[in-house]
């Protein structure tokens, strides 16, 4: 158990960058996909999540190994991206003006159907639409293929309050596509 | 079982995170009850889908300079933190050194040295009251009215 987390930060606390190093490439993509998910721009994902990492590194010493590392980080993730999308909709209430959002799928079939194409970009929109703590659930789930267990110890809930959120999560988003395509 | 209870079990059946006992719960309150049955199927395509749904990924030489990316954020933070030391404490000494001169020179004016001794004190207070000002909205504001 040389490369857990834990015996990483400890490494850290003591200097080693290196020790750093791994934990960053460890979870880079989780880092940056989340933050995707959650701010729907690729080029404020990228920048965010470095800069989570970067807060990381300077409270490091603060981590006492009582709970996992990656909830810790999850924490300090969400809050900037939540900040970031708070001054987002700040921007967006005085300036009037609808912040283009990327296109961010891409899709398993190679064939352009537009129809699906459109279902799935109104998918992404109407998730971008919920409200944060059933947001934050589909991302884990959908977009990081996270386990009911991993998203219960990311987000320090229960099993049942994650299957709760997904069923409203679903349920929510069901009736707005189902309003879209009628 | 009653059904909002099922309403639980029936993401787990859909994501396969369920117990055998408890799929054969659901399979049975699905032949009995038809509301559940179609939320269930309506599921079943919502689900269809969302995994279809992948999130754009980046190519593979941004990824190769990730680390990098982060290291220089980590480096420029230091190198800002021993600027601003260096810095306040140059300035520190500067200010003393000047109030000394100027104290120290019989050739000022009495009503002067008392000029500048107001000035600086003002500039002082209103330092003081941003500085404050701005730790006090970074401690209580900084995510005010956002829900975790």
């Amino acid at each position: 158990m040389e490369n857990d987390d834990e015996n990483l930060i400890l490494l850290c606390q003591k200097g080693k960058i290196r020790a750093f190093e791994t934990l960053v490439n460890r979870y880079k993509k989780n880092a940056y996909f989340i933050a995707l998910g959650l701010v729907g721009n690729s080029d404020d994902a990228f920048d965010l999540s470095q800069e989570a990492f970067v807060r990381v590194y300077k409270s490091i010493n603060k981590y006492n190994g009582r709970s996992k590392f990656f909830p810790w980080f999850y924490t300090i993730l969400t809050n900037l991206c939540k900040n970031h999308l708070k001054k987002q909709n700040v921007r967006k209430k005085y300036l009037s003006n609808e912040i283009a959002r990327e296109k961010l799928t891409q899709t398993q079939e190679s064939e352009g159907e537009s129809e699906k194409e459109s279902l799935k970009q109104k998918l992404l929109d109407e998730i971008d639409k919920l409200p944060y703590k059933f947001k934050e659930v589909i991302v884990l789930k959908h977009f990081r293929g996270f386990s009911y267990k991993e998203i219960s110890e990311t987000l320090g809930i229960p099993v049942g309050s994650v299957m709760s959120r997904l069923y409203y999560a679903r349920k929510k988003l069901k009736e707005n596509l189902k309003h879209l395509k009628g | 079982m009653n059904c909002e209870e099922i309403q639980k079990l029936m993401m787990a059946y859909l994501d396969e995170e369920i117990s055998d006992k408890e799929k054969e719960l659901v399979e049975k309150h699905l032949t009995e009850c038809e509301k559940c049955r179609n939320e269930f199927d309506s599921f079943t395509q919502l689900k269809e889908v969302t995994d279809k749904v992948k999130l754009a990924d980046l190519k593979e030489d941004i990824w190769a300079g990730y680390w990098k990316g982060v290291y220089r954020r980590i480096e420029r933070g230091a190198g800002w933190f021993f600027l601003s030391i260096g810095a306040i404490i140059l300035l520190a000494l500067g200010v003393f050194q000047f109030f000394k001169n100027l104290f120290l020179d019989p050739s000022v004016s009495f009503i002067v040295k008392v000029g500048i001794c107001f000035l600086a004190f003002g500039i002082i207070v209103l330092l003081v009251s941003i500085i404050r000002e701005r730790v006090f909205a970074f401690k209580k504001e900084r995510y005010r009215e956002i829900e975790k």
